[in-house]
């Protein structure tokens, strides 16, 4: 008996000497970063490219960005919050702006404020609101979705269109230029993934307006803006000009393969459609199309957009925080590259300063993309995400096979209505 | 009590009989310990969960906040339209796929039963094989072959029996298609191994006699071979339609639930209730009692059955 328990109390030190001399490892360097995100070309390749430049002050520390695909690694992180266990989690999330605020109410005490290490003043007011409850802000702001209207300038070009028809004009007008197009070289427009909603968040968007309103009440029926957002996709599939494709590999390789010629989204869709070196100089943005006849319409919206976020359980969070401060809270010269490089439109607002910003990007057929980005995104109307934004978009989808089939919107509308509003009870 | 009957009669019975129930109460004692580790480990591993979501399915609140609901969730699960289509989309499939599938397990069964059958090992291995694949693994390949351009189109298209490809995936009555079809391809053959190993059992004699009295190949399958697979019939059909109540990985591989939740099952309606909407753990513990309570009448309304036409 006294052996075993001397033997126990000594393998008991051992354990204990060998878990100090761990931890002064890990406390001194040698420190491994996990961060969760979900696109090798765009927020992927700028977080490595992030912590390449704070490797050079800390030659030690190592990163391991895993990719997951973005729903998957919304649902891994969900389920692994309700489970209470932290292992596993990583260190840095990447969260859309659309969930933020889901992630945020439902899980207190997961995400670590940052309001004592980052000057929010310093970032886009709109992205800091969006990561803010009860007075503590917990993300450091990263990329904006201000859409745009990428499209193929030299396919255009067959059929007589050039930039200047593209310029703020209307979906109804888009919807001739498709008609015309398909006439004049057999070829379709857009590709349309019905499994999505994308296009009709845009449109809400482009207006002012959303599922709910500031106070998070549904604004669905009687809502004008919801009803021309809808019209307005059944003319879009009705004029022939799109394909269906299913999920987001055909979707993205429709316009990339030339199957079809254009899509709008936001920005970021500049690092996928720049990793094809050999279209560069085929490549044109205008700003979205606007409603038509709708009050408050604009050319300016947003898709998309997303914060990265430091979990309290991170093993590393001292690093983490003081990568993203240092990192992706003030270095300019960042910004420049990410946004050349992937299309990154950061919110670090002196990052817009920067020169890259001034320039023209011969990818893009030596267009001031950059500039004019910048400026649509001042214009984008502010709206409330909510915390229901999902269920919503879950309704709108459940519809779109009627609304395809040229069923009758105001039905239509009814039916999204009462299940949003039964499914955010 | 062997030593008991023994010792009956005896002076000393009533301190015998003491020692033998002393005996007893140590035996009982240790069997009990012996069965404790199992215990423990099903009591927390299964009594303890199955109680706590009982007593989750009576909480409300969104992500980790609960709060208690009495009969809020219940309430919810009656003016929920996209309960309801989950769920006659799950019996929807359990009344068309179970009886295909099952029919089709019988049929095949009892068609490599045939001794004479050429390749009949051959024919077995290939039946069974489809359910010892991942399901992950078949399901992206249904995917696939299932695409706009995926071989299934191409084949239809090139024997001209179609014009235009179809949408399988994106149309709602073709995605209800190939998930019934992916389930029945993968679960055949599981259900078939049970048939073929009851008919093995049945005596071949009474096959002889019906023979020599001119009962017809039909007349021998429905009156013989069914009656006499009852039993095993009946476990297929309870497994099957539990199998089919909580189906989830084909759906959420192949169509997400969609197209306009055409093929959304209540388990995965369970699961974006938890893991992809605004986390109301409470409802979706509701819901997960609605598959209990399905599988326990279903089940009980098939032993019923089964039992009436034993008689």
């Amino acid at each position: 008996m006294t052996s075993f328990t001397s033997r126990w109390r000594r393998s008991l030190a051992a354990a204990a000497l060998a878990g100090t001399s761990l931890f002064s490892v890990a406390a001194a360097s040698a420190a491994e970063l996990v961060v969760w995100c979900w696109d090798p070309n765009f927020n992927g390749a700028t977080m490595q490219e992030a912590f390449s430049r704070y490797q050079a002050e800390h030659p030690d520390d190592t990163i391991n960005v895993v990719i997951f695909d973005k729903a998957a690694m919304e649902q891994k992180l969900q389920a692994q919050l309700a489970s209470g266990s932290t292992d596993g989690l990583p260190d840095i999330v990447l969260i859309e702006d659309y969930r933020a605020q889901k992630y945020l109410q439902s899980f207190p005490g997961a995400f670590e404020p940052l309001n004592s290490h980052i000057d929010y003043s310093t970032f886009a007011p709109y992205k800091v609101e969006l990561a803010t409850l009860n007075g503590q802000t917990y993300s450091l702001p990263f990329d904006s979705g201000v859409t745009g209207y990428f499209y193929r300038t030299d396919l255009l070009a067959e059929a007589g269109f050039g930039p200047e028809d593209l310029e703020n004009i209307t979906w109804d007008q888009l919807i001739e230029i498709g008609k015309t197009v398909k006439e004049e070289t057999g070829q379709i427009l857009l590709p349309i993934d019905p499994t999505g909603s994308d296009w009709i968040r845009i449109m809400l968007q482009s207006a002012g307006s959303w599922y709910f309103d500031a106070d998070g009440n549904v604004t669905i029926a009687g809502n004008p803006v919801f009803k021309a957002a809808l019209e307005t996709y059944q003319r879009l599939i009705a004029s022939g000009i799109t394909t269906p494709v299913s999920g987001w590999t055909e979707y993205t390789g429709s316009f990339t393969s030339g199957k079809t010629l254009s899509t709008f989204s936001g920005v970021w869709m500049t690092a996928t459609i720049k990793a094809n070196p050999d279209q560069a100089g085929q490549w044109g943005v205008a700003p979205s199309p606007r409603l038509d006849g709708v009050e408050g319409a604009g050319n300016a919206s947003n898709l998309g957009g997303s914060s990265w976020y430091v979990l309290s359980s991170a093993p590393q969070k001292e690093m983490a925080i003081d990568f993203l401060a240092t990192i992706w809270g003030s270095d300019v010269d960042f910004y420049q590259k990410i946004l050349v490089n992937q299309g990154a439109l950061g919110s670090l607002l002196a990052a817009r300063e920067g020169e890259a910003y001034q320039a023209s990007d011969e990818f893009f057929s030596g267009q001031p993309v950059w500039q004019n980005f910048s400026d649509w995104l001042a214009e984008i109307p502010a709206v409330n995400y909510g915390i229901f934004t999902e269920e919503a978009d879950a309704a709108v989808v459940a519809q779109v096979p009627a609304i395809t089939s040229g069923g009758n919107i105001d039905d239509i509308i009814a039916a999204i209505d009462a299940q949003v509003r039964q499914q955010t009870q | 009590m062997v030593a008991e009957v023994e010792t009956s009669g005896s002076m000393q019975d009533r301190r015998r009989g003491g020692a033998a129930s002393n005996l007893a109460r140590s035996e009982q004692i240790n069997g009990w310990l012996f069965i404790m580790p199992a215990l423990v480990l099903l009591g927390i591993f299964m009594v303890y969960p199955i109680l706590w979501s009982l007593w989750m399915s009576f909480q409300v609140g969104r992500g980790m906040n609960f709060s208690f609901g009495g009969f809020a969730n219940i309430i919810r699960l009656t003016q929920d339209p996209v309960f309801i289509r989950a769920l006659s989309n799950t019996l929807l499939f359990l009344a068309v796929q179970v009886p295909i599938m099952l029919m089709l397990a019988l049929l095949f069964a009892s068609a490599l039963n045939d001794s004479k059958l050429w390749g009949r090992g051959f024919f077995r291995t290939a039946i069974f094989l489809p359910c010892v694949t991942s399901l992950v693994a078949y399901s992206v390949i249904f995917k696939s072959i299932f695409a706009l351009d995926g071989i299934a189109n191409q084949a239809l298209l090139a024997l001209q029996l179609i014009e235009n490809p179809i949408n399988w995936l994106s149309d709602p009555f073709w995605a209800r298609v190939v998930v019934i079809s992916a389930i029945t391809w993968r679960w055949t053959g599981y259900n078939m191994i049970f048939y073929l190993a009851a008919m093995q059992n049945i005596d071949r004699s009474i096959y002889e006699a019906a023979k020599i009295d001119g009962v017809p190949t039909w007349a021998r399958f429905w009156f013989i071979t069914v009656p006499m697979l009852k039993p095993v019939i009946l476990f297929t059909a309870v497994t099957s339609t539990i199998g089919t109540l909580q189906l989830f990985d084909e759906v959420n591989l192949l169509t997400n639930g969609g197209p306009s939740d055409a093929t959304l099952t209540l388990s995965l309606y369970i699961y974006n209730l938890s893991f992809r909407f605004m986390p109301s753990f409470g409802y979706a513990a509701t819901v997960s009692y609605v598959i209990v309570i399905l599988v326990g009448v279903l089940s009980l309304i098939q032993f019923l059955i089964a039992r009436d036409r034993r008689r």
